[in-house]
């Protein structure tokens, strides 16, 4: 695993070279004198998890980041990109998980996106369409150039995103998680079409959390582990096992964070069943969903980004109908129309973002109460129970400052999300569904937010962690199930569990 | 300037706006600062009014009603349809007791507003095109009704309520207070009022609380519609007569009382105390400009320079939150 064996594609010469970058937002060192070398002609692998750096580095060298420490040349010039604009009129492109074509257009204008052909000022359509078919037939792209973006499979779209990106003269195209929301066949396409781009002296940096396909498609890997780059190396004859041992370290690191340990699941398969589901899907979100929720039992939902998790807990809580399958509460079915429907059933959910949960320019206690109003008040509002209600959970999660009478913009981070979960509290509910309880937050909330989630636990609520970080998921669940795209692909229950069977898994 | 001022500034602003247009005119004209003028200009804004109440809880849910004034005229036509017109009056009209007109018309109101409802939370229509398209409805249902004539009959009661006074207060007025309090009642002590506030303030937290948020954006919608029913109905009778397009000032005029006293075209902010001030500014303006010697024609552009410095204060307001809460989202 030296350097040297890295230059896989022989002598290739370095179209990349960066040299000792750092990057730090606000004392958080997110990039640690890091080196990293791109050769034309090869399809480079980026992997490690969610915030080890990796993604800093390519928005430097996208030109997204513009103040760093470290030299970077490019085809031997040393470059420092201004702006994304630089970075694209120097050859950089990328292609982002979020794709940006748009839908309404045709395949033709996508690609001509912003220098359509013109002749004497109007838009010359005949030149647009064939320049568009031709470009795309030569990237071995199979596609009528006037059919409307939208109608495409999600996996072509990309593929044309791709080809736009090409097309405006990028010679490094980055490509964030392009797999993440494609088929088998649709992947061995994409891999297809990369290779056909790195035969014509492209290069290409491959970053996904989907370590089978990053090694499938890539010349050479670099693993990033906490802002350092751990190792660079050909890909061949890599496994998977080995990429996972370096992404997550031994555990004796500055600043390691990781579980290595292995966690034993207390699972508990005879308690009894509140939530059934049952072959639930939606769209290209999930599909044939089963999963038994059980009272006393905190259920983890592991997988990456864009696996589904998102879309299913909003079908938990009636936000989003569900296309096929069923939900049944104590063995009795039940149809979620919306989110009322959902809350009478004694569902509650607290979505991954803040801002949708949260009345920020409220007092806490209208925030709490406002889940649990119609218990509270028939017709007329009682604001002396609502506050006496919102004081209980203020002293009971230690809230801070411990008025009810703050404005909820006024808290802090950790804060707000007690608040946020507070509001189901007073009544508890029969299953509450969290996703990403902690992201974002500092160890002690952290903590806390881990120790109320269990106390509900041991008050017999069901509950249902959904989280993208396998510390997350380890840290509070009793049983796990891993998600990739869109289907439930793994169960750990009533065993040893530790993050690299996780990830394996995932 | 002090956190607390701007906090407050929605509030202050319209407040001192209404100060200063009262000291002006009761400076510029001796016949402006009278109590019979207090009380024309009391019942001059009663219409509006009404229906500004209807259009708070639209507003207070970050949505519009562009429907009202055509529901108002229509529900007015519609009740004078049904009561027995003078022979000279060439309407086709059918004759019903009055109370069961007044029933009937109530009934044709909320169920413009139903549609309104129906058509945003069943179908998904903004409510700016669903209402627009009602506007147009409304005006259709004047026109075939009254067919070009003009109805003057309208159940007695009506007549009370819209033209009668109990000593020296018009009922008009009565009328309008009783709308005010009782909207104020609702919103602030209600659950219902509640959720207006929360479904305005952040409809994705309140849909992820469990709240309704269709029901609740369908209801404001046929509350607003009866009440620009029911000012629909005390305007035939205020005015004595009942045709087409004689409400057209009241959809501007009601927005205006609204957006001018305060409550955030956003949601979430704002109340019927926003809506008095708003409305007795309006009041105070139109009725004012009719005291001092000035151009009838200016008239309209004053109102609409005024209106625009309203819209000014209420989105920069909206501005200045937004970049305090950037900080800490």
């Amino acid at each position: 695993m030296s350097e040297a064996s890295a230059a896989a594609s022989g002598e290739a010469p370095a179209r990349l070279v960066m040299s000792g970058i750092s990057k730090s937002f606000g004392g958080v060192s997110a990039l640690r004198d890091v080196d990293f070398m791109l050769h034309a002609g090869e399809i480079h692998g980026l992997m490690g998890e969610n915030g080890a750096g990796k993604s800093t580095l390519m928005k430097i060298i996208a030109g997204v980041h513009t103040q760093y420490q470290g030299r970077m040349v490019l085809d031997g010039h040393e470059v420092h990109f201004r702006s994304a604009r630089d970075a694209l009129a120097a050859g950089i492109g990328m292609v982002h998980q979020e794709l940006s074509v748009i839908p309404d257009l045709t395949v033709a204008e996508n690609v001509y996106l912003g220098k359509q052909p013109t002749r004497g000022g109007i838009v010359d359509w005949r030149a647009m369409v064939e320049g568009a078919r031709e470009h795309l037939a030569s990237l071995g792209i199979e596609v009528d150039p006037k059919a409307r973006m939208g109608s495409l499979a999600i996996g072509l779209q990309q593929l044309i995103e791709l080809a736009r990106v090409l097309f405006s003269g990028a010679r490094i195209v980055i490509l964030d998680e392009p797999t993440s929301a494609l088929s088998p066949p649709e992947v061995h396409r994409l891999f297809e079409v990369l290779r056909g781009v790195r035969a014509s002296g492209r290069s290409i940096v491959f970053i996904s959390h989907f370590i089978d396909d990053v090694l499938a498609v890539s010349d050479t890997v670099t693993i990033f582990r906490n802002g350092r780059r751990i190792v660079s190396q050909a890909a061949a004859g890599l496994d998977k096992a080995w990429v996972i041992e370096r992404m997550i370290g031994r555990g004796h690191e500055e600043l390691e964070e990781s579980y290595t340990g292995t966690i034993a699941l207390d699972s508990k398969p005879d308690a009894p069943v509140v939530l059934a589901v049952r072959g639930l899907g939606a769209g290209r979100a999930f599909a044939d969903v089963s999963l038994d929720i059980r009272a006393g039992e905190v259920l983890g939902v592991y997988g990456f980004m864009g696996c589904g998790q998102i879309e299913l807990a909003r079908a938990l809580f009636g936000k989003l109908r569900p296309h096929t399958g069923t939900l049944a509460i104590d063995g009795k079915p039940v149809r979620l129309r919306n989110t009322a429907d959902a809350r009478r059933a004694g569902i509650a959910f607290v979505p991954e973002s803040r801002r949708s949960m949260l009345f920020y320019r409220e007092p806490v206690y209208k925030n709490m109460s406002i889940a649990v109003l119609g218990r509270i008040a028939r017709l007329w509002l009682r604001p002396g129970v609502e506050r006496d209600i919102a004081r209980r959970h203020a002293d009971a999660l230690s809230i801070r400052p411990p008025t009810v009478e703050a404005l909820v913009q006024s808290l802090s981070g950790g804060n707000q999300q007690k608040v946020a979960l507070a509001k189901w509290l007073s009544w508890p509910p029969k299953v509450l569904v969290l996703s990403e309880p902690t992201r974002g937050m500092d160890v002690g909330a952290k903590d806390d937010v881990v120790g109320i989630v269990r106390g509900l636990r041991d008050q017999g609520l069901a509950v249902v962690v959904m989280s993208t970080e396998p510390e997350t998921v380890l840290s509070v669940a009793d049983r796990i199930v891993v998600m990739k795209k869109g289907r439930i692909v793994h169960e750990f229950a009533s065993e040893a569990v530790s993050k690299d069977r996780l990830l394996q898994a995932a | 300037m002090p956190a607390f001022l701007r906090s407050q500034m929605r509030n202050i602003a319209p407040f001192v706006t209404l100060i200063a247009l009262l000291v002006f005119f009761g400076v510029a004209s001796p016949s402006f600062a009278s109590l019979d003028n207090a009380a024309n200009i009391l019942t001059q804004i009663s219409v509006a009014g009404v229906i500004a109440v209807g259009l708070t809880f639209v507003i207070l849910c970050a949505e519009i009603d562009l429907s009202v004034a055509a529901v108002a005229n229509a529900t007015g036509i519609f009740v004078a349809y049904f009561t027995l017109q003078e022979n000279y009056v060439n309407i086709a009209n059918v004759p019903l007791p009055g109370w069961l007109a007044i029933v009937l018309a109530l009934l044709a109101c909320a169920a413009l507003g139903v549609v309104n409802a129906a058509g945003m939370t069943v179908i998904g229509i903004p409510s700016f095109i669903m209402t627009l398209a009602m506007m147009q409805i409304g005006a259709g249902i004047c026109a075939l009704l009254v067919r070009g004539q003009i109805a003057y009959a309208v159940p007695d009661f009506v007549t009370a309520m819209g033209a009668g006074s109990i000593g020296p207060v018009p009922w008009i007025v009565i009328v309008l207070a009783v709308f005010l309090l009782v909207g104020h009642v609702v919103l602030t002590y209600t659950r219902f009022g509640r959720y207006v506030y929360m479904v305005g303030g952040n409809r994705e937290a309140a849909e992820y609380s469990g709240v309704n948020v269709k029901l609740v954006l369908g209801a404001v919608m046929v509350i607003s519609a009866v009440c620009s029913g029911v000012a629909g109905m005390l305007g035939v009778a205020h005015f004595g007569s009942a045709q087409q397009n004689e409400f057209d000032g009241y959809l501007l005029d009601a927005i205006a009382a609204v957006v001018v006293g305060g409550t955030s075209l956003f949601g979430g902010r704002g109340g019927i105390g926003n809506t008095i001030i708003g409305l007795l500014i309006l009041g105070v303006l139109n009725n004012g400009l009719d005291h001092v010697e000035i151009d009838s024609f200016l008239k309209i552009l004053i109102r609409g320079l005024i209106l625009l410095a309203a819209l000014i204060i209420n989105v920069y307001v909206q501005a200045v939150r937004e970049s305090e809460r950037g900080g800490s989202p």
